[in-house]
């Protein structure tokens, strides 16, 4: 067992990579670890024809994989887009697994991202003694990846400021990236592409010029589909999630999984699951990631303050929390959702009551 | 095959690839007799294909005169296979027939068997123009309206091949490949397998008993053509009817099967029709998901098929003012293609280039991909038809309406008094509502009719225009009879509708009109707009129509229930909602919020709802404590809950001195003012305790305060009338206040006074 808190994807899956890459017949791009057609299979999971089980890395539709995955063998850069916890970076590190066997080359954008960080940066003792060679010079993952005709990572493009982010615009175009205080220039060799994360609910912040976004493909990550699918991704993580930080108390009741991924679907698609009734929408993300987090807290509140088993009264606390986000357009929306809908439904009479009691 | 005369095509309906094979087939084999897979009647409008004011899509309609409930449409696209077979035909002066079933018997057989009434057929009739026809040119088992997959035999086919569904299979095998002569052996291979392991009993037994009367004719009219001298003789089919007219059983057989069919009138013409009826979304069971789609694959050439439908994307893209340059069709290309090449198929296709579309283009948002759905992949072509075709069956039931109505069509205006309480003018009254909603005006409402709300009695100006033919035809994709024309048009505006007020309009009109079917939709419409509307004014607005039609309504004999309910819903989100929307308002905005407020609240009064009522009123409370609302809501607000007895007398004064206090701004306080006396000059004359409150308030002010404050009194009761001034300035220079009926009761003989009551219960009805 490995000391290591968190593994990368490509050891972490490694037996699958390797036996994909064996059963693996199909023409590969060059310089890829694997065709696109293994790389949607890694994804996506199946069966391989010895019989060999890949596990889904994604839930969802395939058709999306498959897109991104073409995007990245037109030598096209990919953005994916998507409200947080639709699994944007999950996704961006298995496919330069899959593609590169290596999703170490990543950049995390913030506001202080620098064009050194983008491009190059400089060894100063090696500049002052030497002066200006290539020794001296410190390639960034970018350009690492460039060299070696790999996948580069770019995480949360859009909180780059905007100056620095028209850096990528020569690399994604002209696929070249010149270094004037040496005279000369880096190549990109074939294989080499990006595959940047943005978070389409804070657009506002350092929105991509249009010629920065002409040069990407975009794939927006969804919520999930069905409630079903939502239900297995939370139990599952809610699961893992609750024995890594030994949460006490028994693992969570399907059916307050279910109320809870219910009450964020119908408020984020603005109708009831049964399509009767509309409602207003809420301005928050209610993302998959933050179901888990209502069920989690909810866990610890049984566990350290109740019996140990998760009731409508731990959930309503984190709910309330979760859902309203804006004062005071959520709170209306909140109210009128209890009002019209909980309060309907018979066996929510629990649920609505431990809410109301939190206004 | 070579000995046989027949060479059999079978196609797809709708199928470009289909009808670009069968025209090669056709110039190979020159072919000396067409035999098309249609309805015999339609023989007799074919001569108008020639006329250059034909323009498709359009639909032959064949229906029977008697009964127009019963209609077929037989719809043809510019790249339908039968469309391109009877040009043909008619191009080289070929005999050309139709060989399927006559409507005559089909339409005779379906109310004379019972059994032929099943559930599912009895949608059939009453949805004639979806469903009989869905009958007659699927690429069949399509009998039953249902959708269940497994009926489709391409779906079968598709699953087969492991496509998510038959139509990207049939797509990508037929309809987007290169022509090939070899296309209708394999077709015909593929159903004949299909045919022999299709599980008979999924398909119900009238509808197999009709297939075998089609087939059987169809065969019939192959031998007529064989005995007719016809050597090369070419039969044009749904796909699913090849297998069974390649093997010919006996002659007598099928002549024994087809003795003694009985008969129905039967009419035909031609009706335009439009790419958004040919779409399967429109509950054509034989339709296409995608015509605008198949239009584009029948007339680019193949190889520039994706440029092509790109370019066209990106036109309509800048028409809608979005960025798409060239270099964005560039990569869209390249990626559609890469996308197919990972799916394996030899070329983009329609699937492909939507994703296509929807990553480089759409960044990724899905919404945009709506507008391409609308208006490319769909397609809103609408067909013509010369003016010389025959009428359409709606225009029959009108006259048949107005015969038993006994409504004269007459081109002088002429007013018609109806007395709702009689049945045969009630029933005019839902005919005229009912044309009115299909915009054929034939009728306009009087707005003043004798007496307001309520009233039975309803005028109406009569005039018939010769444009309103035109209105009728046009009409006609709608239904065939007026109800259901009137019902499928109320329904589809219902989803159309954005705006609440309108909304409120067309329940009325629904309701006015007698659509039992389309209140529920309509009304369930309705409900979930004033869901999602955040403009508080709009859901106000559709509230007192509402109340109208809950509460008069039973004047017309119609079922308001559905109203009640969703007035349950509107209120208590109007008043959710109220106090929100009060605050940061201008002048113009506070009116007419006010003037809405005033309204609703007359509604729920009239309603006389206890909770909901409750609701409101409570809304109303917090209105007028909001700290910065606008005056005139907030005194509005104080008033109406006063006059209700909700709040105090004592509260309201406070409240009052409050609102109007130095530290406020003089506009303000004098904009409440306005709001609480609400014009209303007379009550305050004659409620005690009112005028107690504002002369009490009034009194108490301090001469210099008084000065102040003057300029706003003034306003505030500059809207009275002249009168109402005056009486007031004389009510209030009495000093005692005599109006105000002072403590002790008069000397009433109670007895004599009861005597009189006995009669007044009588005329006022109660008792």
């Amino acid at each position: 067992m490995s000391q290591l808190l968190r593994e990368h994807a490509e050891s972490q899956f490694a037996d699958e990579l390797a036996a994909l890459q064996k059963a693996d017949t199909r023409e590969r791009p060059t310089n890829w670890a694997l065709s696109p057609w293994a790389v949607v299979t890694y994804l996506m999971g199946g069966t391989l024809d010895n019989g060999f089980a890949v596990s889904a890395k994604y839930i969802g539709n395939r058709r999306l994989m498959e897109t991104a995955v073409s995007t990245l063998a037109t030598d096209r850069a990919l953005l994916l887009f998507g409200v947080p916890g639709t699994a944007k970076s999950w996704v961006s590190e298995h496919l330069a697994a899959a593609i590169s066997g290596d999703s170490t080359m990543l950049i995390q954008g913030t506001a202080g991202t620098s064009e050194e960080q983008l491009r190059y940066g400089w060894n100063y003792a090696q500049l002052l003694s030497k002066g200006p060679s290539k020794d001296a010079l410190v390639p960034s993952p970018l350009m690492r990846a460039m060299e070696q005709g790999k996948t580069a990572r770019v995480e949360e493009l859009t909180r780059i400021p905007a100056d620095v982010q028209d850096t990528l615009i020569t690399i994604l175009s002209e696929k070249s990236l010149p270094i004037p205080e040496l005279g000369m220039e880096t190549q990109a060799v074939r294989g080499f592409n990006v595959i940047a994360t943005a978070n389409n609910r804070d657009k506002g912040i350092n929105e991509l010029s249009s010629a920065l976004k002409r040069r990407f493909n975009t794939v927006v990550l969804p919520t999930p589909a069905t409630e079903e699918e939502e239900v297995a991704i939370v139990t599952k993580r809610v699961g893992e999630m609750g024995r890594a930080l030994q949460l006490p108390g028994e693992p969570p009741a399907l059916k307050e999984v279910r109320r809870v991924v219910q009450i964020f679907r119908e408020l984020r698609n603005g109708q009831t699951e049964d399509g009767k009734t509309k409602l207003k929408a809420s301005s928050g993300t209610l993302s998959t990631a933050e179901a888990i987090s209502v069920i989690n807290s909810g866990m610890a509140l049984a566990g350290h303050f109740g019996d140990g088993v998760l009731r409508a009264r731990d959930i309503a606390a984190s709910l309330v929390g979760a859902i309203v986000k804006d004062p005071v357009q959520d709170a209306v929306v909140w109210r009128e959702y209890q009002e019209t809908v909980m309060k309907e439904r018979g066996d929510w009479k629990d649920l609505y009551r431990a809410c109301r009691e939190f206004e | 095959m070579t000995d046989t005369p027949f060479h059999l095509f079978g196609i797809r309906h709708h199928g470009p690839g289909c009808a670009r094979s069968l025209i090669q087939a056709l110039e190979h084999l020159q072919p000396d007799c067409l035999l098309i897979e249609g309805p015999l009647e339609g023989e007799a409008v074919l001569p108008l294909m020639a006329d250059a004011d034909l323009e498709p899509p359009v639909a032959l309609l064949v229906y029977n005169p008697d009964d127009s409930r019963q209609a077929a449409f037989y719809p043809f696209a510019v790249f339908s296979p039968e469309w391109n077979a009877l040009h043909y035909g008619l191009a080289h002066g070929i005999p050309t027939r139709f060989i399927d079933l006559p409507m005559a018997h089909q339409f005779a057989l379906a109310p004379s068997e019972p059994e032929v009434i099943a559930a599912d057929e009895i949608k059939a009739d009453d949805n004639s123009a979806g469903a009989v026809n869905q009958a007659e040119t699927g690429v069949e088992p399509s009998e039953t309206p249902e959708t269940d997959p497994r009926l489709d035999p391409l779906d079968w086919l598709g699953r087969a091949a492991g496509y998510g569904d038959g139509e990207s299979w049939w797509n990508h095998l037929v309809e987007e490949r290169g022509d090939s002569l070899e296309l209708f052996a394999a077709i015909r291979e593929a159903m004949t397998t299909v045919r022999a392991e299709t599980p008979g009993p999924e398909r119900s037994a009238a509808a197999q008993q009709r297939e075998a009367l089609r087939e059987a004719h169809m065969r019939k009219s192959l031998r007529q053509a064989q005995k007719d001298g016809f050597t090369r003789i070419a039969v044009v089919c749904g796909a699913w009817h090849v297998p069974s007219l390649a093997e010919m059983p006996s002659a007598k057989a099928d002549n024994d099967l087809l003795k003694g069919l009985p008969r129905a009138k039967v009419a035909a013409t031609w009706a335009p029709w439009s790419y958004r009826n040919l779409s399967s979304a429109s509950g054509y069971g034989a339709g296409v998901t995608s015509p605008g789609w198949y239009e584009h694959l029948w007339k680019a050439q193949p190889a520039q098929r994706a440029v092509g439908w790109l370019s066209r994307a990106a036109r309509l893209f800048r028409e809608e003012g979005l960025d798409c340059s060239s270099a964005h069709i560039i990569e869209a290309v390249r990626l559609a293609e890469t996308l197919a090449a990972l799916r394996e198929r030899p070329q983009a296709g329609l699937d492909e280039l939507n994703e296509a579309l929807q990553t480089v283009v759409c960044l990724g948002d899905a919404a945009l991909m709506r507008l391409i759905e609308r208006a490319l992949i769909v397609g809103d072509r609408l067909g013509r038809i010369p003016a010389s075709a025959p009428v359409v069956p709606l225009q029959h039931d009108l006259t048949q309406q107005q015969k038993r109505w006994r409504l004269k069509v007459e081109a002088v205006d002429r007013t018609l008094d109806l007395d709702l309480r009689e049945a045969n003018d009630l029933a005019r009254s839902h005919l005229l509502h009912r044309l009115n909603l299909l915009d054929i005006r034939w009728g306009r409402p009087q707005q003043t009719g004798r007496s307001a709300k309520g009233s039975f009695h309803e005028l109406w100006t009569l005039q018939w225009q010769p444009e309103l033919a035109m209105a009728v035809i046009e009409a006609s994709r709608w239904g065939n009879t007026v109800a259901d024309a009137a019902t499928a048009k109320a329904v589809d505006q219902a989803r159309t509708l954005t705006a609440l007020p309108p909304l409120a309009a067309l329940v009325n009109q629904v309701l006015l009109a007698d659509l039992q079917t389309a209140i529920g939709p309509v009304t369930q419409a309705l409900e979930d707009l004033a869901a999602i509307a955040s403009d508080l004014v709009q859901v106000l607005g559709a509230i007192p129509p509402l109340v109208n039609v809950a509460r008069y309504g039973n004047v017309r004999q119609t079922d308001v229930g559905m109203v009640e309910q969703v007035l349950k819903g509107l209120i208590p989100r109007a008043a959710i909602g109220l106090p929100g929307a009060c605050s940061a308002l201008d002048d113009d905005a506070a009116q007419t919020l006010r003037d809405a407020i005033a309204a609703t609240h007359q509604a729920v009064r009239l309603l006389a709802d206890e909770t909901l009522r409750a609701a409101w009123l409570q809304a109303l409370e917090r209105v007028a404590l909001l700290p910065n609302a606008h005056g005139l809501v907030c005194g509005l607000a104080a008033r109406l809950l006063f006059d209700e007895q909700a709040a105090s007398v004592e509260g309201t004064a406070l409240h009052m001195s409050q609102a109007l206090s130095p530290g406020h701004e003089p506009a303000l306080a004098a904009a409440w003012l306005e709001g609480f006396l609400n014009q209303s000059g007379l009550v305050l004359l004659h409620d005690g305790q009112l005028w107690a409150l504002v002369d009490g308030w009034l009194t108490t002010l301090t001469e210099e305060r008084f000065r102040q404050i003057l300029p706003m009194l003034r306003r505030a009761f500059s809207g009275f009338s002249a009168p109402e001034r005056r009486q007031l300035g004389e009510r209030a220079a009495r000093p005692d206040n005599p109006l105000v009926p002072s403590g002790a009761l008069p000397d009433w003989d109670n007895e004599r006074a009861e005597r009189v009551l006995p009669l007044f219960r009588q005329l006022l009805g109660v008792g």
